[in-house]
């Protein structure tokens, strides 16, 4: 073979850089287009007749010369080289494949298409990197076609079969011409397959599990499924169902090093991950000159130990919520553990809440402290339903008797003191009569708190209402039962007359008004001042 | 090729042209050209595209590295498919002109707002700093 220096004029490189655009589109098209050509052994053996003829002139297009590196080397000149030219220049030491140069570019086109039409997992693109084959000008009269094209397909690489592309999917044709231009980009394949490899290898370690609370949901639905579909498959003859689902254990290895050092006596501290050596002595030093920054960190304290408190309570309430689930799940000899686990924890639940040693009394500093927080309200709305009865009666209690001060932080908070209504209203109709007046009497607590309570609040409002109406249904449900007493009329008159008192303007509108309240104030009101109410609940109601 | 069957990643996504939006409202435009398992990603050729109205203006800004935690949304960009008609290019220096009236703008109404309020002995509530929840 000749070398292709003296024939390499100027001219032709720049007319090849130039007209790369246009004989990629034609070798496109060629190769897939309209103008394919089917039949490639044929086509060879056309060509190679022509070529020994009178040189590849005659078929500048269908046929293209990729020369082999060495005699690419001493360029003209180099700045002209355009990156790709570089990168094929580096890579292509690489990508010498098995077969002997005297391998035509017939070969060569075919095994372009079959790595253009694979879907290997190999990378195609860094296959298309050193593959770019190079249109340099029109070829040298003597048409040597050399270098050895670069099979650099993926492993699994099946002998030549004749791909026509024509019948591909137009968004496959699209993919394909895709990937073609891709490789022009220089900075494509920054990541290498190694690194490609080595985010997925993380990613599926995220996967493997063999927890149901941590599985990914996604994945193992779509094995589960794909699973039933190959169950489908096969014959159904055979009925097992494996509902069980079965993860490989990730094994556990140990890594152990052990240092050894001739003349060392006894056994040689190692630090690593699991017991990490203490290197520095840090010191915290706090300077508290200032006092109202001494002040503003005892708030600080204050709220993180509330909000830590929060949060254990949350991961016990989990728990028993998630009890009945896990039940069901855990097989029969656990069973009894759980149920004693589940106990213990609606015990700890109802204690963190308590006051000293009193059974039944929630700690009003505590209740308030929870109820401060955002959360703390969301986390005594879901805890209410697993209390036990007495215990929920005495914390919705505190809750009334403190009224006011949530109220205000609950300013803050944008409302979320109205999460509480349902578990609240649940617990409020499981009372007892007298239990009722007793939650009366602290909703009102004293001078004035209702119609603090009644102003800016919904919940207040709307506590209000299903404390009375509750005692209403009771008293209509049971004629007999204990509610006309002296205690519970003065509450309710009193109560009616705070209505009364109160302007419909800053009247919040409840959350709902329950329909029998007129009935009650009808007991206890004479028509004018009945009327008076009524009106105002309408109009709060409707705001 | 699915890298992970049954799962998603970005392994697919990698040289391909991109439009991020971050949490801090920036739009990014480039080609995705690394990630990690935090899904920080690298950007080549990038170029933040500010919206104003209907015009936009991009800024080149070379090579980016987003953090994985700021990113909002992630999406392949279709080179082929032509720029929309109803958005108008424009220069770099409109439209940060165009911007800066918009911020102020914006800032007239809140101190508008702000005064109306305090005028009726409402107030905003403002994120209480030390309650996290």
């Amino acid at each position: 073979f000749q070398s292709l220096d003296d024939d390499c004029t100027l001219e032709e490189e720049d007319d090849g850089l130039i007209d790369e655009e246009d004989e990629i589109d034609q070798f496109n098209d060629d190769t897939f287009g309209a103008g394919a050509i089917d039949d490639w052994q044929e086509e060879h053996k056309r060509l190679a007749e022509l070529d020994e003829r009178d040189g590849l002139g005659a078929h500048p297009t269908a046929v293209h010369v990729r020369a082999s590196v060495q005699h690419r080397f001493p360029a003209p000149f180099p700045e002209r080289l355009s990156p790709n030219t570089l990168l094929n220049m580096a890579n292509s030491p690489l990508c010498r494949g098995p077969f002997p140069p005297r391998v035509g570019p017939v070969l060569s086109q075919l095994q372009r298409a079959q790595l253009l039409n694979s879907q290997g997992p190999g990378p195609p693109l860094l296959a298309g990197a050193g593959f770019r084959p190079f249109f340099g000008g029109p070829p040298p009269p003597h048409g040597h076609r050399m270098g050895p094209p670069p099979p650099h397909g993926p492993p699994n690489h099946t002998p030549p079969i004749r791909h026509n592309t024509t019948h591909l999917h137009p968004q496959h044709r699209r993919m394909l011409t895709q990937r073609m231009q891709s490789r022009r980009d220089p900075y494509s394949n920054l990541m290498s397959q190694k690194e490609k490899e080595w985010v997925t290898k993380i990613q599926m370690m995220q996967l493997q599990s063999t927890d149901p609370y941590l599985d990914d949901y996604y994945y193992q639905n779509y094995y589960e499924k794909m699973e039933k579909r190959q169950e489908k498959e096969r014959d159904s003859s055979r009925k097992e169902h494996t509902t069980k689902l079965i993860t490989p254990q990730v094994a556990k290895v140990e890594h152990t090093y052990r240092p050894q050092f001739a003349g060392s006596l006894g056994k040689l501290t190692v630090s690593s991950v699991n017991n990490p050596r203490k290197m520095i002595d840090a010191v915290v030093t706090t300077r508290s000159d200032d006092e109202q920054e001494k002040r503003e960190k005892q708030v600080w304290n204050k709220r993180r130990q509330v909000l830590y408190t929060v949060e254990k309570m949350f991961s016990l309430l989990l728990e028993v919520q998630d009890f009945e689930k896990r039940f069901v799940q855990t097989p029969e000899e656990d069973r009894d553990a759980l149920l004693e686990q589940h106990k213990s924890n609606t015990e700890q639940l109802s204690n963190s809440l308590q006051d000293g040693d009193w059974e039944d009394r929630v700690s009003d500093e505590q209740c308030v402290m929870i109820m401060s927080v955002r959360k703390g309200k969301r986390l005594v709305a879901r805890l209410l339903p697993f209390l036990p009865a007495a215990q929920a009666a005495a914390v919705v209690m505190a809750i009334a008797r403190n009224l006011p001060a949530i109220a205000k932080k609950d300013k803050q908070d944008q409302q979320a003191l109205c999460c509480l209504v349902e578990p609240v209203s649940a617990v409020i109709q499981s009372l007892s009569s007298s239990a009722l007046t007793d939650l009366l009497q602290e909703l009102q607590g004293g001078e004035g708190q209702l119609a603090a309570a009644l102003q800016n609040k919904q919940f207040g409002v709307t506590l209000l209402f299903l404390i009375l109406s509750e005692g209403e249904r009771m008293q209509s449900s049971d004629p007999n039962c204990q509610l006309m007493d002296d205690n519970r009329t003065e509450l309710v008159f009193s109560v009616t007359r705070e209505l009364l008192g109160v302007p419909s303007s800053s009247l919040a509108p409840p959350l709902f008004t329950p329909p029998n309240l007129l009935s009650l104030f009808s007991r206890y009101v004479d028509r004018q001042r009945l009327e008076l109410l009524q009106d105002k609940l309408i109009s709060a109601s409707s705001r | 090729m699915n890298y992970v069957p049954g799962t998603a990643s970005l392994i697919d996504d990698i040289d391909k042209k991109h439009l991020v939006l971050l949490r801090d409202g920036r739009t990014l435009i480039g080609y995705l050209r690394s990630i990690d398992q935090f899904a920080n990603l690298v950007f080549h050729q990038t170029v933040e595209r500010i919206h104003v109205g209907k015009k936009f203006g991009d800024i080149p800004r070379g090579i980016f590295i987003v953090r994985g935690e700021n990113v909002v949304l992630l999406g392949e960009m279709d080179v082929d498919k032509p720029c929309d008609t109803i958005l108008q290019q424009v220069s770099i220096e409109e439209i940060l002109e165009e911007q800066r009236l918009q911020q102020q703008a914006k800032q007239e109404t809140e101190k508008v707002k702000l005064q109306v309020l305090k005028d009726r002995g409402l107030s905003v509530p403002k994120a209480d700093n030390l309650d996290e929840y």
